[in-house]
């Protein structure tokens, strides 16, 4: 069945459009290519649009809903804008332990805001993820998918400080 | 066959049946949110826990999960188990809203049931409750999302089991969203099921939303008259209407699922137009006198004329027993007739379809979701019968082939072969593939004139060899098929298809395949009229007899003349000509407005009735409820007035052959049911194959197969070799090809608000060559000009259709009706673009 038989306007830009079109007349399984298209469109726009859920849809055959069902269940695919910096704070049983309450306080009071907001200046999103195999070196959080790791609010504030600098 | 003991009794069940499901067998009904029978299991509640005192498996586990094995004991009663499912329920509880009253789905609700069986009584969590938005989701299923636990039925069956991909679950966690990207119309035919399988409220039947309580309902098992499937239903009424129809399970017919035509089908019996009173000439009478009336104005035109003055139409609508009694009557009184087709070929596919199903060849429904190669000649599931396409895709999931050879631009919710041949190629296509598929060297006991028919079929080099090399690929797949089954359709196929269908089904046989053979039929009760349908006359005779003036009369039974017969402008002149027009009817149709006479009948729920499947499977419907004004429209929403009388309002409809009894009989007639049983009695003197059919208390619950008398048609005839020879199309013009569509067209869900509001718009189809070639593109207006007269519709352009024809939907609002011959030829200059 084809489940796209209206065209969505196409936002995304045309050489990238065209090299996943590629990519994806290569493969036996379009379908299989899902979370690498999503991935590459995030790269360039940070976030995913609907505009973006639709058009991967039609890129690959499915049907909005099927790929929003997989945008909405990965943690790394964010469906809103975030900052610049995103963080993700490990959530899961080791880091808890660990005492990962108090890292994501310090954060939210240092950053003055809730998970799953970010700040005004639009540098810094907060957000949790499970487990994300860094146990060792809990508590740990991931920053634009980077790990530290063990924390503790010093290490935090020079972190911080040095992204701030960094603007 | 694994042995085990539940709860101390023993029981020997079927190898793979779980044991959820072994102890149903023994009446014992284990807590279940995810488990369905017909979606199976996949351990997602948890709620369904037992204990495994001895065998493979020890402790508390979850019993749709675990296949029932020999020296199994287990306990659904031990403490362990039922303080595990406990606390799942109170679990599932903490987010549910306490507010049982004001859902709709109280009273049928699983979760309230196992919530009170499970012993959760007092809520002890105080906290906030998760809430979601709801999502409109079109006018069948209403949403409402704070009631969902997350058992994923509704997921599985929507995606994994019709195969939409428009509703599903988004987010995770505590945000676990079911519904759509967007609010919209849910896209599957079959969402209406959704309604039955969400063991919450999150999904309710929306028409009928806070009508009633089903212990409110009185409810009757039915089945449905919307196709020739006849799936089972539950019928609920209240206050003297229908307002919600259900799937009813059949182990043959449908399993657990019915469509959306059939569901929300039945509006016509509660139309607040239904003429529910007789009329003369358009006054409103009693019936005894519309009867005396009538009696008397039919003996003066037989007195004038004969009795061949007069002439009776019935329909595929009719019950059995109505369609009998009207045989009866005009083989007594010397009456033309009874037709109950308007088109004689469709007459001939239909007795050929119903003399050629064999008990060997014949498959049913459920049967199909067992073959490893399907294919399909000249038909569209999902427009003409949707539970086929729904039965199609079970086989198709368990790794079936499936190929359908059909020229009209063939939708199907999963991967199949389209061989999109013109009309006129359907036959050589198929013939073309079998004989591709099958070896001869390897047929058994093929008789000779099967190996003459196989040789007969042309070389496959006779057609291009684009359509070579799809016929060759798909050859191979039926070739390596074990059980493969013919499904053969008859609303666009030619005349001599459905007997080549049956011959092709043979030819498997004689190669050791287990082929089936499965036919659909235009009407519910198509195979029932056509086991009574006389050889000699036809509609189109009678017509002309009208016009010629030797028929006066014209008794019309349950048929909407003006709907069905191509010609409306010829049909209303005639009209104008008959002395006299006796119509009996449920529905408030065109013809009936023309009656001189009128005798409102009962609808199915109202006066039950026999319907035989396209399978020749004879269905008997009790009864729902008697026949009288819904109280809603007495009552214009307020209290019922309060005037005693000893009749029910509008009851005044009789069941068809109570009423056709009444009509020719001068002495006071026995009650319905009597009048029934007589008919019935009577029926193998009218075709002996109802000779075997046992009383009709005594037939099992899915019916039972009338076979008509074998040999009575010839198998293996090569006349649609010669019918390859005549090239009808005269040159660069477009065949009609008139068709139904899954809502919109057929007649008796016409009359359903819920299911007008799913009507596409009125569009013809056309290949992308025609329509260029006629300067058109996708979404364009055009006057296409008929013989009566031009009609505009959009123009839908598509790739995946044979070229050389127009495919036009019978639809509600199109008017279609003005086509002097059929087949019908519309050429170029006749297509107009309409510029705006
Ligand atoms: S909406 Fe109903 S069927 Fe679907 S997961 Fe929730 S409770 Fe189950
Ligand atoms: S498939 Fe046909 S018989 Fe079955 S529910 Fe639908 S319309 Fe009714
Ligand atoms: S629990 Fe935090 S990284 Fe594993
Ligand atoms: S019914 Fe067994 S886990 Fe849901």
């Amino acid at each position: 069945m084809d489940h796209n038989e209206d065209v969505i306007h196409p936002m995304l830009p045309a050489k990238l459009r065209t090299s996943l079109a590629e990519h994806i007349a290569r493969v036996d399984h379009p379908r299989e290519l899902v979370v690498d298209v999503m991935f590459a469109i995030q790269d360039q726009f940070g976030f995913l649009s609907d505009e973006a859920v639709e058009e991967v849809a039609q890129l690959l055959n499915m049907s909005p809903l099927e790929v929003e069902e997989l945008a909405t269940f990965y943690t790394f695919i964010y469906r809103e804008p975030v900052g610049k910096y995103v963080i993700h704070v490990c959530d899961s049983v080791v880091c808890w332990m660990d005492g990962y309450e108090s890292i994501q306080d310090h954060l939210r009071s240092k950053l003055g805001i809730e998970m799953g907001e970010t700040t005004s200046d639009g540098l810094f999103t907060l957000l949790p993820v499970c487990c994300i195999g860094y146990c060792d070196r809990s508590p740990a959080i991931l920053i634009n998918k980077e790990v530290y790791g063990p924390l503790t609010p010093e290490k935090l504030d020079e972190i911080l400080e040095n992204l701030r600098a960094q603007g | 066959m694994p042995k085990l003991i539940i709860d101390d009794r023993e029981i020997e069940v079927p190898a793979g049946t779980k044991v959820i499901e072994a102890a149903e067998r023994l009446g014992i009904k284990i807590p279940r949110f995810c488990y369905h029978p017909g979606l199976g299991s996949v351990g997602a509640c948890r709620v369904c826990a037992v204990k495994f005192l001895e065998g493979p498996f020890k402790g508390v586990q979850m019993s749709c999960m675990i296949d029932a094995k020999d020296g199994m004991v287990v306990s659904t009663t031990d403490e362990e188990a039922v303080n595990f499912r406990q606390y799942v329920i109170e679990w599932l509880m903490l987010n549910h809203p306490h507010d049982c009253p004001v859902c709709d789905e109280g009273g049928h609700c699983l979760l309230q049931d196992m919530t009170v069986s499970g012993g959760h009584g007092i809520r002890r969590y105080l906290g906030l409750k998760r809430t979601y938005h709801d999502q409109y989701l079109g006018p069948l299923v209403q949403h409402e999302m704070n009631r969902c636990i997350h058992c994923y039925r509704c997921s599985r069956f929507y995606q994994e089991f019709t195969g939409y991909h428009d509703l599903g679950v988004m987010q995770i966690g505590s945000r676990t969203f079911f519904g759509r990207y967007q609010d919209g119309t849910l896209e599957s035919p079959f969402a209406g099921n959704l309604s039955d399988i969400c063991p919450t409220g999150v999904y309710t039947d929306k028409p009928s939303r806070f009508f009633g309580r089903r212990w409110d309902y009185q409810r009757s098992p039915s089945i449905c008259i919307n196709c020739s499937l006849g799936c089972h239903t539950v019928a609920s009424g209240r206050y003297r209407e229908v307002v919600r129809q259900e799937a009813r399970y059949s182990e043959a017919v449908n399993g657990y699922f019915i469509c959306d035509r059939g569901r929300y089908g039945f509006f016509y019996t509660s139309n607040e137009e239904r003429p529910r009173q007789a009329l003369v000439d358009g006054k409103e009478v009693s019936y005894d006198q519309a009867i005396r009336e009538a009696r008397e104005k039919l003996g003066e035109l037989i007195k004038s004329t004969g009795p061949d003055a007069v002439a009776c139409v019935s329909s595929e609508r009719s019950s059995l027993e109505t369609q009998a009694m009207l045989k009866k009557i005009c083989q007594t009184k010397g009456w033309q007739g009874p037709h109950y087709f308007l088109d004689e070929s469709m007459a001939q596919k239909v007795k050929s379809a119903s003399s050629r199903l064999e008990s060997g060849l014949a498959v049913s429904l459920r049967e199909l979701e067992s073959a490893d190669f399907i294919l399909v000649i000249g038909a569209d599931p999902v427009n003409e019968a949707p539970m086929l396409a729904l039965a199609m895709r079970q086989a198709q999931r368990r790794g079936g082939k499936i190929a359908v050879i059909d020229p009209r631009p063939v939708s199907l919710p999963f991967e199949f072969h389209h061989l999109n041949v013109t009309p006129n190629e359907v036959n050589l296509c198929a013939s073309l593939l079998v004989k591709t598929a099958v070896d001869l060297g390897a047929a058994t006991d093929l008789e000779q004139p099967g190996i003459e028919f196989y040789q007969a079929i042309p070389k496959l080099e006779t057609v291009s060899s684009s359509l070579q090399e799809q016929i060759a690929k798909v050859a191979q797949e039926l070739k390596e098929s074990k059980r493969p089954i013919i499904v053969c359709g008859t609303e666009t196929v030619r005349q001599t298809t459905p007997a080549l269908a049956a011959d092709h089904a043979l030819l498997l046989q004689a190669t050791n395949k287990q082929a089936g053979l499965f036919y659909l039929l235009p009407g519910a009760n198509s195979f029932s009229a056509s086991l009574l349908a006389s050889e000699d006359g036809s509609f189109l005779e009678t017509l002309e007899g009208i016009e010629n003036g030797t028929i006066k009369g014209l008794i019309l039974v349950e048929r909407d003349l003006l709907l069905h017969f191509h010609d409306r402008q010829r049909m209303e002149l005639a009209f104008e000509k008959l002395e006299l027009l006796v119509v009996l009817d449920y529905v408030n149709s065109r013809t009936q407005q023309r009656a001189h006479i009128f005798l409102p009948t009962s609808t199915l729920y109202e006066a039950g009735g026999i319907f035989i499947t396209q399978e020749g499977r004879l269905q008997v419907v009790p009864r729902a409820h008697l026949s009288g004004t819904p109280i809603a429209q007495v009552s214009g929403g307020n209290h019922p007035p309060r005037i005693y009388e000893s009749e029910i309002p509008g009851g005044e409809p009789r069941p068809g052959w109570q009423a056709l009894a009444e009509l020719v009989h001068e002495e006071p007639q026995p009650d319905e049911n009597t009048t029934r049983s007589s008919v019935l009695n009577g029926l193998s003197e009218l075709n002996p194959a109802f000779a075997t059919i046992p009383a009709i208390d005594e037939l099992p619950e899915d019916g039972m197969r009338v076979s008509s008398p074998e040999e009575s048609s010839p198998r293996f005839s090569l006349d649609w070799i010669h019918e390859l020879e005549r090239k009808e199309s005269p040159d660069k013009s477009l065949e009609l090809v008139l068709v139904n569509w899954t809502f919109s067209t057929e007649e008796l869900s016409q009359y359903s608000p819920p299911l007008m509001k799913l009507e596409k718009e009125a569009a013809v189809f056309m290949h992308v060559d025609d329509a260029t070639s006629l300067g058109l593109s996708d979404s364009d207006k055009v006057t296409i000009l008929l013989d009566r007269g031009a009609l505009e519709a959009s123009v839908s352009v598509k790739e995946n259709m044979a070229p050389g024809i127009i495919v036009m939907p019978r639809h509600r609002l199109l008017e279609w009706q003005k086509i002097e011959t059929l087949p019908k030829f519309v050429s170029h200059e006749e297509i107009k673009k309409v510029s705006v």
